[in-house]
């Protein structure tokens, strides 16, 4: 469906014609993609000296893929707008290995090598953002014209992410540094499947070591339109008017402001930001059947009617760097608040009378997170690194649905990483961390009674009381090796995840997928080791990579149908057991003429659980294999920024 | 260096045709289970009216292919109109009322371990005292597995 859309994006940085600045040399654009490449060209992700008119010789790219052993992708600015695809998840699935879950007409989730939700990591300027784990469905609270770059780790990155790194980390980056006293710039775009307008505003500047940046988008969509008049949901049969998903319209505003303070060696930045999104659901099939309302959802294509979400993610954070010499040291402070709401029709079900109001759930979450990391070189080859993170998570629950309990949630984090440059064909690393991790879940009881006997009611507990703590040490090693047009990457180690309180604690039903969800208080936590590689051949025409990689959970955490009923709804608990993982990306291309390139992406995916009730099964959201080519011919091509044409071909 | 490259894909290429040819030796379940007419007389059937006071002689039939589960029979009211989709029928329905005293039955039922086949048969009382009208009859069974199918018609209560 995705591949389907025409999407349209307009972008002053992205026109044909030279942007003549105050020093006469560089474009709007320009600028842009110069800080992208800055910061990806040293240890730190932050550039530390404002470059302007300098060249830099050399293969960008190989000296990326030599800085770490694992996987890793880097994206420009560039990318994201000539692969503008509606959301930030759905333009990254460009990237071999990378999916988007769509999960609503504007909104979809990240898979890394088929692991998602809270077995990756999505990083906003160097802070875990969090909010994935407590819904299946409503996107990252992300404004995507934020991002300046991203960067993509593919494999277990646990060793410097803490828990949930297991598949992968995906780094968002708004990082851009102004230049000019005041610039700005717009862009405006369109997508014709759901309808949808957008603006998205920047303004910013520098004085002397000061900068300030804002940032404002507005996006507005429609009911979301499929190539079916009708649709069978869950052996259901739903008419539609007009080929729209009725009530799956919607609206996103986000914000930020940054401040900065830059000189030689020190590098501070405050930035609030706060994305907004209020979206409807299919009105068809939400809540524990499918009902036919009072309301009259066709009168219009672009209002927002029960049920639906509002989804609200505001963030104050904090970054320094300082570098002397040798050493270089970063800390981080942030606050997150994840607020979101379900709201939909009150209906009775089973023993629940009809409930007062329509706040159905409601997830307020505050998190604090600090990290300090340091960097020191030790002699010419090691570059030691090491540092501590610390994170508090406070969820509170409200409505008259119940899923996630309350809880609270103590993080601590310690790790150590060496990177030994051996000369400059070989470059090894080793590194081992440690975590303790404390969860203290509430116990909740209904809000009316559920018959026992037949003389007897009582408000039912749906969780009780949890206290676990948990400890882990992970460790990674692996290696670089370039010689003439080859580059190799090898990677081994241990990644872990800590049961999150819906695993541990949820009992209840889950009105989006009609079942009733049981959680396990005694899970352990989860592991994983893997094995992976990155093979690279390149000359100035032609590159070829290819990835495989091989993944053993010993007890993977999932959720098991079960046979059995619980109160109508079938019962599905969650439960742990060994899989094994296999895979390969390859990608190849072919640069024949100045203007004209051919590419070619592959993947496969293998998934097999090897013990357990459910021996022999894939694991859900395995994606199956898929090759697709591309032919770009790039128009413009003195000016980088610009946008390409590019017929595509999936299978 | 082509010859290389041509080699890797190759080997990648086997991986993966390997991959999805080695079976195992666990037999997987992948077929759901299913709610049968086959042999009897379905009861019961949309658009059916019943009276409080008397039963519903619920019958169905139940197969799999490889071992049921369980089932479950759950009765709701219909008297805001709403609508389940499994049958195409649409039976005349009683003017849209708000509930006072409707009713509610939710039961869950076992099947004998082994089966692949299973009559289900109960005799369900309908209480004297509830509130006449249209009224929703569910039906949903599983297979070992997990999987589920169901069912669902339109009846009436006078």
């Amino acid at each position: 469906m995705d591949k389907a859309t025409l999407a349209i994006i307009l972008s002053s940085t992205a026109l044909c014609f030279p942007v003549v600045s105050a020093n006469g040399t560089a474009t709007i654009s320009h600028t842009h993609n110069k800080t992208a490449r800055q910061t990806t060209a040293i240890g730190t992700a932050d550039s530390t000296v404002l470059m302007q008119d300098v060249t830099v010789i050399g293969n960008r790219k190989r000296d990326f893929q030599m800085r770490t052993s694992v996987n890793n992708v880097s994206i420009d600015k560039t990318f994201l707008q000539s692969n503008f695809a509606g959301s930030l998840m759905q333009t990254l699935s460009g990237v071999p290995g990378v999916k988007a879950m769509s999960i609503g007409s504007g909104q979809s989730k990240p898979a890394i090598r088929g692991l998602g939700f809270n077995r990756m990591v999505v990083t906003e300027d160097r802070i875990k953002h969090e909010g994935q784990q407590w819904g299946d469905d409503h996107g990252l609270e992300v404004d995507q014209f934020a991002v300046d770059h991203v960067e993509i780790i593919k494999g277990p990155a646990a060793l410097l992410y803490g828990s949930d790194a297991i598949g992968g980390v995906i780094n968002l980056y708004g990082n851009y540094i102004p230049t000019k006293p005041f610039q700005g710039s717009a862009s405006i775009f369109t997508r014709t499947n759901n309808e949808s307008l957008g603006i998205s505003a920047k303004l910013e500047g520098a004085m002397e070591h000061f900068y300030w940046k804002t940032n404002f988008t507005a996006i507005n969509y429609a009911d979301f339109k499929v190539p079916t008049d009708s649709i069978q949901y869950y052996s259901y049969y739903i008419r539609l008017k007009d080929k729209r998903l009725r009530n799956t319209a919607g609206h996103e505003r986000d914000g930020s402001v940054t401040l900065g303070y830059k000189t030689y060696g020190f590098h501070t930045e405050l930035k609030l930001s706060d994305a907004y999104t209020k979206s409807g659901f299919f009105a068809n099939a939400h809540g524990l059947e499918v009902r036919l309302s009072q309301i009259d959802y066709d009168r219009s294509r672009r209002d927002i009617d029960l049920p639906y979400q509002s989804v609200n993610h505001l963030k104050v954070m904090s970054h320094s760097v300082y570098q002397h010499g040798k050493i270089s040291i970063e800390a981080d402070l942030a606050y997150q608040n994840n607020y979101r709401k379900e709201l939909s029709e009150p209906v009775s079900h089973g023993y629940m009378p009809i409930p007062a109001g329509s706040l159905e759930r409601r997830f307020n979450k505050s998190t604090y997170t600090g990290t300090v990391d340091m960097k020191f070189g030790l002699g010419e080859r090691h570059l030691l690194n090491s540092g501590f993170n610390a994170e508090y998570q406070h969820n509170r629950r409200g409505g008259w649905g119940f899923i996630i309990p309350d809880f609270e949630t103590v993080a601590f984090g310690a790790y150590a990483f060496d990177r030994f440059t051996v000369n400059k064909h070989l470059i090894l690393n080793a590194g081992v961390r440690y975590d303790h991790v404390r969860t203290s879940i509430h116990s909740y009881h209904d809000w009316y009674k559920t018959p026992v006997s037949e003389t007897d009611s009582v408000y039912k507990e749906r969780s009780s009381d949890i206290r676990r703590s948990f400890n882990s040490i992970t460790w990674s090693a692996g290696l670089n090796f370039t010689s003439g047009n080859w580059l190799l990457k090898a990677n081994v180690g241990k990644s872990f995840r800590v049961p999150i309180p819906k695993e541990l604690g949820a009992d209840g039903v889950n009105y989006h997928i009609f079942r009733y969800e049981k959680g396990n208080p005694d899970l352990d936590p989860e592991e994983s080791y893997q094995v992976d590689a990155g093979i690279n051949w390149g000359n100035r025409t032609l590159s070829v990579e290819f990835s495989p990689y091989l993944n053993y959970f010993p007890n993977y955490i999932y959720m098991n149908p079960t046979a059995n009923y619980y109160e109508g709804l079938q019962w599905y608990f969650y439960t742990q057991s060994r899989v094994i993982r296999y895979g390969f990306e390859l990608q190849a291309n072919w640069q024949f003429l100045p203007f004209l390139s051919l590419e070619g992406k592959g993947e496969y995916l293998h998934a097999e659980q090897l013990s357990g009730e459910k021996k022999g099964f894939t694991l859900p959201f395995s994606t199956p294999w898929s090759a697709d080519g591309t032919l770009r011919y790039t128009f413009c091509r003195q000016q980088p920024g610009n946008e390409a044409l590019s017929p595509s071909m999936y299978t | 260096m082509k010859k290389i490259i041509a080699g890797l894909s190759v080997a990648a290429l086997l991986t993966a045709i390997t991959a999805c040819s080695s079976d195992d030796e666990t037999v997987k379940d992948t077929q759901k289970p299913a709610i049968s007419e086959a042999g009897i007389t379905p009861n019961p059937v949309d658009c059916q009216t019943y009276s409080r006071g008397e039963a519903i002689p619920f019958q169905y039939i139940f197969t799999d292919n490889m071992e049921l589960g369980s089932y479950n029979i759950e009765i709701h009211n219909n008297f805001d109109h709403h609508t389940h989709g499994t049958s195409a029928t649409d039976c005349p329905l009683d003017k849209e009322k708000t509930a006072t005293n409707p009713w509610v039955f939710n039961k869950d039922y076992t099947i004998p371990a082994g089966s692949t086949t299973y009559k289900g048969r109960v005799d369900i009382q309908i209480p004297g005292d509830i509130e006449p009208g249209d009224y929703h009859f569910m039906i949903r069974v599983t297979d070992k597995a997990g999987w589920q199918e169901l069912k669902s018609m339109s009846i009436k209560i006078k």
